[in-house]
């Protein structure tokens, strides 16, 4: 590690030859990445810190000058499919993934590249959707990656080279990561996909060191573990329950929290009757020994593919007049959610898109459901009133941020599934409600230069949503669907995009548009933002590309 | 089950034209092959039909067999050298099978019949007129998507319908539009894309416009297509042979 002294002469050094020069990759301890909210200038973790609120306090760009946003640089990418990787940067060196597990390191004022790292992905690994990956974690000089062959690597963030490589499950039972770790102390914190393929789900903590095991939670108990019952007779073998996307920490509590996915099989909840504990919910585990400390499960006996698989938006705001930890969340099942974090106490609940699928909540939170005959439209559709493109909060403005799909419902097909290592584990499946029936429908990605979304099959929008109330506080409405996530800063903005290929920055307080670039690619992932030598910096993932801009000064 | 005994030889039609019988498939029959299908075969072949490398069942891409008595005959024997087991299957069952995996896996079960292509081909550019908006095999100028490989892009049918109802067989994005500008200008054709800020059209002419949408004063979705119902025009022998012509267009 560099001295303060050595860093002044690297400055010094830099100025006098007037070369540019990067920093080097300096440590990131686990009291820095508890301490994030303190150097916006960096961006320590996929959510921008443990509250995963992808809020920053940076505050050079403004709603006053953010239309003087300038393009500074771009890097290509050159593998095909959506690229939905969230850059690190730590110290002016930028951390990104590409698929399918490569990783970058380049210099974040430049975009030039120091080093890329290739893992060689088993070409057996299994993917039901998408061969993603989300990005790297970082403590001390080690970056981690989760693979699409369900291993862990550790990698040099000097020089790009593997530490050491350890695999979590068998691939050919379908088991992958397209998650971000989460480093919790002295931690590293993974959740595994692939509950298409009748998995059943984990999330372990590995020592940096070695990646050796320290603790390991089913999101499927087995027979004796609480939850249990949940479950008739040995469904819960290939019940599902990944954790797809990184999960949350709270150090004043100690507790990690993290979304489970959908239960397997994925559309035919009559043949696995029961509430299916714990898919589609959120866990609040002991961040030391992994133990289940609450849960609350957002839809019961899911018949709709509505898994969780939305990073938990920690808060500390006014609840009834008194101050109060809470969980936000707007789930795929169409409902905004609040809830206390430290008990997992249901405090709110409301539908955020249209929902037809339940009717309102009893007493403890639990949702009516009401489910639609076969044939009919089912409100929000499959992908849901959102999915896994992380949202945002601000606590100047008290709102939160999300991407959502409008005026988008399913027809779904239900069928037996029989269970076989590796293979989808579906039941059935579903269609986009057309605007007559039986017209043909657009399909749920993009995989043309054309837009195939109009106004009658479902629209994108981006909306705020006041949590005190779970109403909108305002709607910025797009055309196509979109799975860009958000960006939010005390300066008063948000930042996203959508499949357009259109980067935003919005008005926080209304919604109003300030200021577009047309990127040509869709956004998949939210923007980050950081500074170096006091210059402010939003980057963007659009189709290929990352672009990097900032004010000119 | 239809069996229209409209035998017509291969040698008349030639293996160019991959449609050689005159088969009806019955909704009955497509749904209860869907059935056999997700049993027996989906865990090999996939729910698309396209696991294994070389054959797309639902696309009709096969390595040897042609007719639908040669997939009977591939199930009875199995190809066990291959890996795949023999079956044994009621006559029913088989014709179930065929229906299925003929409907390119319409799970709606909607019935069609194919008829002979060479014919179908005499409809397409006789009576049918078709021509007067399609190129046939995708040249020249025309108003309308080509077909020459819509038989490879589109389940039979889906093709029927577009045949008898092409209001419903329209994607909401191909909707064809008339809009008026702010400066009383009136442009009418098929939506060809939008996003938040635009729409882009080709209007009767084949011209192109891109439209900024700050500059529309009103725009109207037509709700019907610029293709004509087919629907009491053709007999039903027409409109099969129609479709075993079209079901042959796969491209080159
Ligand atoms: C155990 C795996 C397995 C099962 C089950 C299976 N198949 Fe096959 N099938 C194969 C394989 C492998 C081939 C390719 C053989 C080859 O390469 O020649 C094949 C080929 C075929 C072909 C194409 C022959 C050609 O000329 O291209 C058809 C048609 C077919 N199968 C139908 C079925 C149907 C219908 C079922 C269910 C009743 C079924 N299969 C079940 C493995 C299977
Ligand atoms: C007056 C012009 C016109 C005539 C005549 C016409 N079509 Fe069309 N057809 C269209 C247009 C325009 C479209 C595309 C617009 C739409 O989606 O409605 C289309 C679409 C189709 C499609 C769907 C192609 C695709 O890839 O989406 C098929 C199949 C088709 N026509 C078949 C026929 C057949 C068969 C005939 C003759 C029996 C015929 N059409 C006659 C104008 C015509």
């Amino acid at each position: 590690m560099r001295t303060a002294l050595g860093w002044a002469f690297a400055l010094i050094a830099a100025l006098v030859m007037s070369v540019p020069q990067a920093a080097p990759a300096a440590e990131v301890s686990a009291a820095r990445i508890q301490g994030a909210a303190g150097e916006p200038q960096n961006w320590l973790t996929y959510g921008g810190g443990y509250s995963s609120q992808r809020y920053s306090a940076l505050t050079q760009i403004t709603p006053a000058n953010v239309k003087g946003l300038k393009s500074q640089w771009v890097l290509q990418d050159n593998v095909i499919g959506v690229w939905q990787s969230n850059p690190l940067v730590v110290d002016g060196v930028m951390y990104v993934t590409q698929r399918p597990n490569d990783v970058i390191a380049l210099d974040a004022k430049t975009g030039k590249v120091f080093w890329q790292y290739r893992y060689t992905t088993s070409p057996d690994a299994k993917v039901c959707c998408g061969s993603n990956n989300r990005g790297v974690a970082m403590l001390g000089d080690t970056l981690y990656m989760g693979t699409l062959d369900a291993h862990v690597v550790a990698i040099d963030a000097r020089t790009g080279t593997k530490l050491w490589d350890k695999a979590l499950a068998d691939l050919n039972l379908g088991y992958s990561i397209t998650m971000v770790p989460l480093v919790v102390k002295d931690k590293i914190v993974v959740g595994l996909g692939g509950g298409e393929f009748g998995i059943r789900g984990f999330i372990t903590a590995l020592d940096p060191k070695t990646g050796d095991e320290k603790w390991k939670f089913y999101t499927i108990p087995g027979p004796g573990e609480p939850g249990h019952d949940t479950w008739r007779e040995t469904d819960w073998e290939h019940g599902g329950g990944s954790a797809w996307v990184t999960g949350s920490y709270d150090p004043s509590l100690n507790l990690i929290y993290w979304g489970i996915g959908n239960p397997g099989p994925d559309w035919n909840a009559a043949q696995r009757p029961g509430d299916n504990l714990y898919t589609d919910s959120v866990v609040a585990l002991d961040a030391d020994t992994g133990k289940l400390k609450w849960h609350y499960q957002f839809t019961p006996n899911d018949n709709y593919d509505y898994d969780s698989v939305q990073v938990p938006v920690l808060a500390d705001i006014a609840w009834q007049g008194k101050p109060a930890k809470v969980m936000l969340w707007a789930n795929r099942n169409g409902n905004f959610y609040v809830l206390d974090r430290a008990t997992g106490k249901f405090l709110l609940g409301a539908p955020f898109v249209k929902v037809n699928w339940m009717s309102g909540f009893d007493a403890n939170g639990r949702p009516i459901q009401t489910p639609q005959p076969t044939g009919a439209a089912t409100y929000p559709g499959n992908q849901g009133g959102t999915n896994w493109f992380p949202p945002a909060f601000n606590p100047k403005t008290g709102l939160f941020y999300v991407s959502a799909w409008e005026n988008y419902g399913s027809i779904y097909r239900r069928e037996q599934a029989t269970y076989e290592p590796g293979k989808v584990f579906g039941g059935g499946g579903q269609s986009v409600v057309s605007p007559a029936p039986g017209t043909p429908t657009p399909g749920i990605g993009r995989k043309s230069l054309i837009n195939n979304w109009t106004s009658e099959t479902g629209n994108g929008a981006v909306l705020a949503i006041d949590p005190q109330s779970g109403k909108r506080a305002w709607t910025f409405p797009q055309f196509d669907v979109t799975e860009a996530g958000l960006l939010t800063t005390a300066s008063g903005l948000v930042f996203t995009g959508g499949r357009e290929g259109y980067v935003y920055a919005l008005d926080a307080k209304t919604g109003k548009e300030l200021w577009k670039a047309h990127l040509g690619g869709q956004i998949n992932m939210a923007p980050i933002t950081y500074a170096i030598d006091g210059k402010q910096y939003v980057s963007v993932i659009a189709g290929r590309t990352l672009v990097t801009f900032s004010l000119d000064n | 089950m239809l069996c229209g005994g409209l035998a017509v030889l291969a040698a008349v039609s030639g293996r160019a034209i991959a449609q050689v019988e005159d088969h009806g498939y019955s909704a009955a029959d497509i749904q209860a092959g869907f059935k056999i299908y997700s049993a027996q075969c989906q865990l090999c072949h996939g729910p698309n039909g396209d696991q294994i490398a070389g054959i797309n069942l639902s696309r009709q891409r096969f390595k040897r067999v042609v007719s639908d008595d040669d997939i009977k005959a591939t199930v009875s024997s199995g190809i066990v050298s291959a890996g795949m087991p023999a079956f044994r299957f009621q006559p029913a069952e088989l014709n179930s099978i065929v229906a299925f995996i003929r409907s390119g896996f319409d799970t709606s079960g909607t019935p069609f019949k194919l008829g002979d292509a060479a014919r179908g081909k005499a409809v397409f550019e006789g009576k049918g007129g078709c021509t007067a908006c399609h190129a046939p095999q995708g040249e020249g100028r025309f108003n309308a998507p080509s077909l020459s490989a819509v038989g490879a892009a589109r389940q039979p049918v889906e093709i029927q319908r577009y045949i008898l109802e092409p209001n419903k067989a329209m994607l909401p994005l191909n909707r064809p539009v008339s809009i008026t500008l702010k400066d009383g200008r009136t442009l009418k054709g098929r939506r060809l894309n939008e996003d938040s800020y635009s729409v882009q059209l080709r209007d009767e002419t084949l011209r192109l416009h891109s439209i900024a949408k700050a500059d529309i004063k009103s725009y109207e979705l037509g709700k019907t297509s610029n293709m004509p119902s087919y629907a009491g025009k053709l007999s039903d022998t027409e409109l099969a042979d129609l479709l075993g012509y079209l079901t042959s267009l796969k491209g080159s």
